[in-house]
């Protein structure tokens, strides 16, 4: 047996040991260290620093490969790879759980929740995230998944005295339970077939049989139920508009990007690598769950009045069309997914951080009429939420319209054609439900005079999303550069 | 000076607007009109080298790996358009300053107005189809923002709406049909497509294209069945009114066509598609105008008239229908946007705009009256205006069609008929007809009312008495759209007494016998009655009423907030997964039935099925959780006869919580009743069977597939030798995974002290309290 933590090892999980020592040093500090209530912004300094070493630490593994001329990394005997799919994600995820924090200092005093584990689970699930992404084994992938989860568990439920908090996080948990047993009955059957938990190991034991064979294409279809179930997925999603209603706003914005993000890194290893030799068989099951989630999402965004929930619906529309991009499976697909997941953490969070900046302490700022004649009250935030609005819907010059774009061209050269009229058809729909967030911010009087909760985190967190989403719209080259070379596999 | 900096200076000023308008709230129209005017005059100075030099083109790559390029070019087309575009632009930016006067949302009115001009321009000059589309859909945008700017009025509100779904959907058909072009083209580049006209024509795509660039231009240019969305978007403002959705934003969807004429006309398709369009438009708007009394109605309703005409030429594509595309485009353009200008005016100063209340209003607003009455001479296509001189080139046009140039002549001659008497009842009648008495005592407007109009009509009376001076700029446009045909214009307003002169006679005399008709029946009629159900307005609003009662149907549906109803979901949907495309593709399942249980195991198997049917059938809980055990029980001993002792203790452990803390819950419960009706138990007993059936399917599958054994028989082995134990799994637990085993040791221990600390903050809470 070979040296056991080696110093590649050790290169390679440093994001994850940084996040997973930050995480808990907030979890004892704030009890042992700084107990009082105004010693919290020490905290908040300690959250921000783990999350610069680990971004330090992908910096690092970014530099390395590129320096070296390889293209991935493995450590732990091939338990984890860092290559350009996984570097590129874990950025995700670091922006993700940085904007998040930004806004939460605010949001949760307004809340009257305050505590500082909060940032440490927001850490630790981060660190599962990291995981999603840099893990090539089965059980590695699910510890992963699990410890991601468990810490969004809590976070939903994370305002105590709120019903709808308890109830939210009451449902996400058994669901997601559920599911979590889905996924790993496949993960235990496909181990079966391979006897390993790498997934090179487990790609060549399926390359080596029948597409069709009956064991294979359970082990697929358990998989894909729990998998599809994480990025709420019709008709796996009843989750999700109830999760996203019930927690934290802040949370909220956590759970429609990291935990999507991470959910499609780990969908996408799972598809591309082991099940790739299956696709013919995936591919018509993942279209019609494709299409299935475009529509529930699309129509029951329509009638929603609570922003978080049709921003909820709206999250699942988009996880419809990530999926086109992964059936259409040629290069510009992939990218397209890429770049799609790269915008959308960007848009929707700024989406939520406008919602956040509602909340007040005597207004809840979650009825669409909350938002009427925001223009007046405050213009900057009006068209911020504007652009965030185009780039949801897919409308030029936003960075929305350039991942939408990529998806449609793939499945255009890839002659699924009739994916690509639904799809086109619900993005007139999206224009529609969208617009009448727009309608309402842009075209209505003013219904509340109040002033909006801002702080100087929010304020930059929303300069940060708002310059990214019209940006990447207006010069794409160099995110489409990134996503291009995060393509190697 | 290059293309994109041009377009950057009205982006810019777009910007600065509101704060143009804090610091001068008097001046700001202006203020602003000056730059604009300035960029106009740039504009007409480049057209001399336009003609000389041909077309003029700037390129900046942009994002290759989309095929996106700021590549802008100016040819006689678009140079066109954008003097039209700017020079308008200016007046009403002036008119717009004096019509909303100290409005408080005038920056917001300027910065839309503004951002438009420059997407207009930017969609007139790109070379590029993507760069096109996004200018495209800025122009949607901004229109949604003006057609809505009186949001008091949720008819403005509504209106706004409906524009952008139907132009900003049609611009999602362009963008898939440019998208096409590009895969056959192998670029976006407008230039490098050009040369392959004939490979897109004999292309298999050639007719989804066709059909899907139409769409987006129909729908921008208001062409039938599309065309409610712009009589809807005249609750704008005046001055938008007459900038977007008369001279130029509804005019995208004509340049649009005639842009891509050298790629895609000339084709039996092209012609039967956009001349039927175009004929139909034309008369529906020209006949559905003079039913009307609102003048802003009436204008609305003769522009989708004229935008049929104006498709329709394009349709026909022969370089005397090009030519009487540009001539009569400039001419509309000047007329209409008079027009309009003039009825803002006149609801300015009276107060209405009903044309049965308006009449004799020459005497108070003197120019204002000559403004309306030079526009109308010109859309009626009397001399000496520009208007006869485009509708007599639109005669030519249609005697000269390639097919039926008689039907389609007499159709031209029937809306030009319309169209007179249309002219009359907007431009005529509320100057020089019967005095009226209305609300206030009108008085001339304020310069800036009147200017913009003034210059408007007059322009087209000197373009009217000089046609000479626009031969070169028609000639340009008509080169730009057919590069390669021989065109020489003349345009005069006496070209001979020719068949087109004499049906100039005929149409006039008709048109001034109908709007002598017209003057006795002044009230507001419904045109047509018996096709009022069919209206493509009210398709559109029971479209939109079915897609809110679906949406919120599948919601109560799918989302009840009742954990069980997902659950089933859930399940059920996993089945159906799994087993349609098992069944679809007839997968043979390797089962292999021969069991062959042992006395012992069926009678294991008999007390478990007990055990499951009385959990179900029983109405106590407490014996429910009884038989639950019974169940858990009986697989423990399974397992212990199986041979598998470790994992039968385990189980008989994990079963023993659970029922105790089953009772210990159950006790937390309110009674016992039968909520769910007997369909809904019946429904719930097929999911379960089927789940359970299919879990018992894939055991029965996974276990008759060898499966790798190598670790089983490398722990076998290995136990003794290594781990010096002959108890397998002890020496795998202690031995082979003893730092998984530490894990979880420490992993229980922590979760130890959290218990710990859980029932200390109880223990606390419960003295407190």
């Amino acid at each position: 047996m070979s040296q056991y933590y080696t110093t590649t090892d050790h290169f390679v999980l440093v994001p994850a040991l940084m996040l997973a020592l930050f995480g808990c040093a907030v979890l004892l500090f704030e009890v042992l260290v700084f107990p009082h209530p105004r010693q919290r912004k020490w905290l908040l300094l300690f959250v921000l620093l783990g999350l610069a070493f680990a971004g330090a630490g992908v910096w690092r593994q970014q530099n390395f490969l590129a320096s070296q001329g390889i293209e991935e990394l493995t450590a732990f005997g091939g338990t984890l790879t860092v290559d350009g799919f996984a570097i590129f994600f874990n950025w995700i995820f670091l922006a993700a759980s940085l904007i998040v924090t930004l806004i939460s200092y605010r949001y949760l005093e307004v809340e009257g929740e305050h505590h500082g584990e909060y940032y440490g689970l927001i850490l630790l699930a981060n660190c599962g995230m990291f995981f999603l992404a840099t893990g090539t084994d089965l059980i590695t992938l699910f510890i992963g998944l699990e410890l991601m989860a468990l810490c969004f568990y809590i976070l939903v439920g994370f305002l105590r005295e709120d019903r709808r908090s308890n109830e939210a996080a009451l449902k996400y948990l058994l669901l997601g339970a559920f599911s979590s047993g889905f996924l790993v009955y496949g993960f235990s059957v496909l181990y079966g077939l391979a006897g390993s938990t790498k997934l090179r190991a487990v790609a060549d034991a399926l390359a080596s049989r029948e597409p069709w064979d009956p064991v294979v294409f359970l082990a697929l279809a358990t998989t894909a139920v729990g998998l599809l179930f994480k990025i709420s997925a019709v008709p796996f999603h009843m989750w999700a508009p109830d999760a996203y209603e019930g927690a934290p706003t802040t949370v909220t914005a956590y759970l429609s990007v990291g935990s999507k993000a991470a959910s499609f890194a780990l969908l996408l290893r799972v598809f591309l690598m082991p099940l790739g030799a299956a696709r013919e068989v995936w591919e018509p099951l993942l279209a019609a769950v494709a299409v299935a989630t475009m529509t529930v999402g699309n129509l029951a965004a329509v009638t929603q009045t609570n922003i978080k929930r049709l921003l909820a619906y709206s999250s699942i529309s988009h996880a419809g069309y990530i999926l086109l991009g992964l059936i259409a499976g040629n290069e510009t697909g992939i990218k397209g997914v890429l770049v799609y997941i790269l915008v959308y953490t960007f848009m929707n969070l700024g989406a939520f951080l406008v919602v956040v900046a509602l909340r007040r302490k005597d207004l809840l700022g979650e009825d669409l009429d909350d938002l009427a004649g925001l223009v007046y009250k405050s213009p900057g935030y009006a068209i911020l939420m504007l652009i965030f609005l185009l780039s949801l819907a897919g409308i030029p010059p936003t960075a929305g319209f350039i991942a939408k774009y990529y998806i449609f061209l793939a499945l255009i050269e890839t002659r699924h054609y009739v994916l690509a009229v639904i799809g086109t058809l619900y993005v007139a729909v999206a224009i529609y439900y969208y617009f009448r967030i727009v309608r309402s911010m842009f075209l209505a009087p003013l219904a509340d005079t109040g002033p909006l909760t801002t702080s100087f985190g929010l304020r930059l967190a929303l300069v940060v999303t708002g310059v990214l989403t019209l940006g990447i719209g207006i010069y794409p080259e160099p995110f489409l550069g990134f996503a291009q070379t995060s393509l190697a596999r | 000076m290059n293309l994109l900096i041009v377009l950057l200076i009205p982006f810019g000023l777009a910007a600065a607007a509101p704060g143009v308008c804090h610091l001068t709230n008097r001046l700001t129209g202006w203020l602003l009109a000056a730059p604009v005017a300035a960029l106009t005059v740039l504009v007409a100075a480049w057209g001399p080298d336009v003609w000389r030099e041909g077309p003029r083109l700037s390129h900046l790559p942009w994002a290759p790996s989309i095929g996106l390029s700021l590549s802008f070019r100016l040819d006689g087309l678009s140079w066109l358009f954008a003097l039209l575009i700017t020079g308008i632009g200016a007046l009403v930016t002036v008119y717009a300053g004096a019509y909303l006067g100290a409005h408080p949302r005038l920056g917001r009115f300027y910065a839309s107005l503004l951002f438009f001009l420059a997407s207009m321009l930017g969609l007139v000059l790109a070379d590029n189809l993507l760069l096109l589309f996004v200018f495209w859909e800025l122009t949607s945008i901004s229109s949604y923002l003006l057609i809505g700017f009186d949001q008091e009025r949720e008819a403005a509100r509504r209106a706004a709406l409906q524009a952008l779904l139907v132009t900003a959907g049609g611009g999602l058909a362009l963008l898939a049909g440019f998208v096409l072009l590009g895969q056959i083209g192998g670029s976006f580049e407008l230039s490098a497509l050009f040369p392959q006209a004939a490979t897109v024509r004999g292309h298999s795509f050639y007719g989804p294209i066709l059909g899907l660039i139409l769409l987006g231009a129909f729908t921008k240019s208001a062409q039938f069945p599309f065309h409610f969305w712009l009589p809807a978007a005249m609750e704008a403002p005046t001055p938008v009114s007459a900038y977007l959705h008369a001279a130029t934003m509804v005019k995208a969807g004509v340049y649009l066509l005639a842009r891509l004429s050298p790629l895609l006309a000339d084709t039996q398709a092209w012609f039967w598609s956009l001349t039927p369009a175009g004929a139909i438009t034309m008369l529906v708007g020209a006949i559905t105008a003079l039913c009307k009394t609102d003048l802003k109605q009436i204008l609305a309703y003769s522009t989708v008239s004229v935008l049929g005409i104006l498709t329709f030429l394009a349709g026909l594509g022969t370089v005397t229908a090009l030519e009487a595309l540009a001539v009569y485009l400039l001419a509309h353009s000047l007329y209409k946007g008079a027009l309009f200008l003039v009825a803002g005016a006149i609801d300015h100063e009276t107060g209405t705009r009903d044309t049965s209340q308006l009449g004799g209003l020459r005497h108070s607003m003197p120019l204002t009256a000559a403004a309306g009455l030079i526009a109308a001479l010109s859309m009626a296509g009397l001399p000496p205006v520009l208007g006869f001189i485009s509708k007599e080139t639109l005669y030519e046009a249609g005697l000269r069609a390639p097919q039926h140039a008689v039907v389609l002549t007499k159709l031209l001659v029937v809306t030009a008929v319309a169209l007179f008497a249309v002219a009359g009842a907007a431009g005529v009648r509320p100057f020089f007809g019967p005095p009226q008495a209305p609300g206030r005592q009108p008085h001339e407007a304020p310069v800036g009312l009147w200017l913009g109009p003034v210059i408007l009509a007059f322009g087209g009376l000197l373009f009217g008495l000089i046609p000479g001076r626009l031969e070169q700029a028609v000639e340009t446009a008509v080169r730009a759209v057919a590069p390669d045909r021989s065109v020489q214009v003349r345009l005069s307003l006496y070209h001979g007494l020719n068949p087109a002169l004499m049906l100039s006679a005929l149409s006039v005399a008709a048109g001034f016998f109908l709007y002598r008709l017209h003057a006795r029946y002044p009230g507001p009629i419904e045109p047509w009655p018996a096709l009022a159900r069919l209206a493509p307005a009210r398709a559109y609003e029971s479209a939109l009423l079915a897609l809110n009662r679906l949406a919120s149907w599948q919601t109560q549906r799918l989302q009840s907030g009742y954990l069980r109803s997902y659950l089933l979901i859930i399940v059920t949907a996993a089945l159906g997964l799994s087993a349609v495309p098992m069944v679809m593709h007839r997968v043979v399942l390797p089962l292999s039935l021969d069991l062959n249980p042992r006395w012992h195991e069926l009678l294991l198997g008999t007390v478990i099925l007990a055990g499951i049917v009385t959990a179900v059938r029983t109405t106590s809980r407490l014996t429910a959780v009884a038989s639950l055990g019974v169940v858990g029980l009986g697989i423990a001993l399974l397992f212990a006869w199986l041979g598998a002792p470790d994992l039968a203790m385990t189980q008989l452990a994990v079963e023993t919580l659970t029922v105790i803390l089953l009772v210990l819950v159950l006790y937390h419960l309110p009674d016992f009743s039968r909520l769910t009706p007997a369909r809904g138990r019946r429904r719930d007993a097929t999911v379960a069977l089927a789940a359970g059936g299919f879990m018992a399917l894939l055991v029965l599958i996974v276990n008759s597939t060898e499966s790798d054994s190598r670790l089983a028989a490398y722990f076998l082995e290995q136990a003794r030798p290594l781990g010096r134990g002959c108890n397998v799994v002890n020496v795998i637990l202690t031995d082979f995974r003893a730092l998984d085993t530490l894990g979880e040791i420490t992993v229980l221990a922590v979760a130890a002290v959290g218990v710990y600390g859980l029932i200390r903050l109880r223990l606390h809470g419960g003295r407190r309290a």
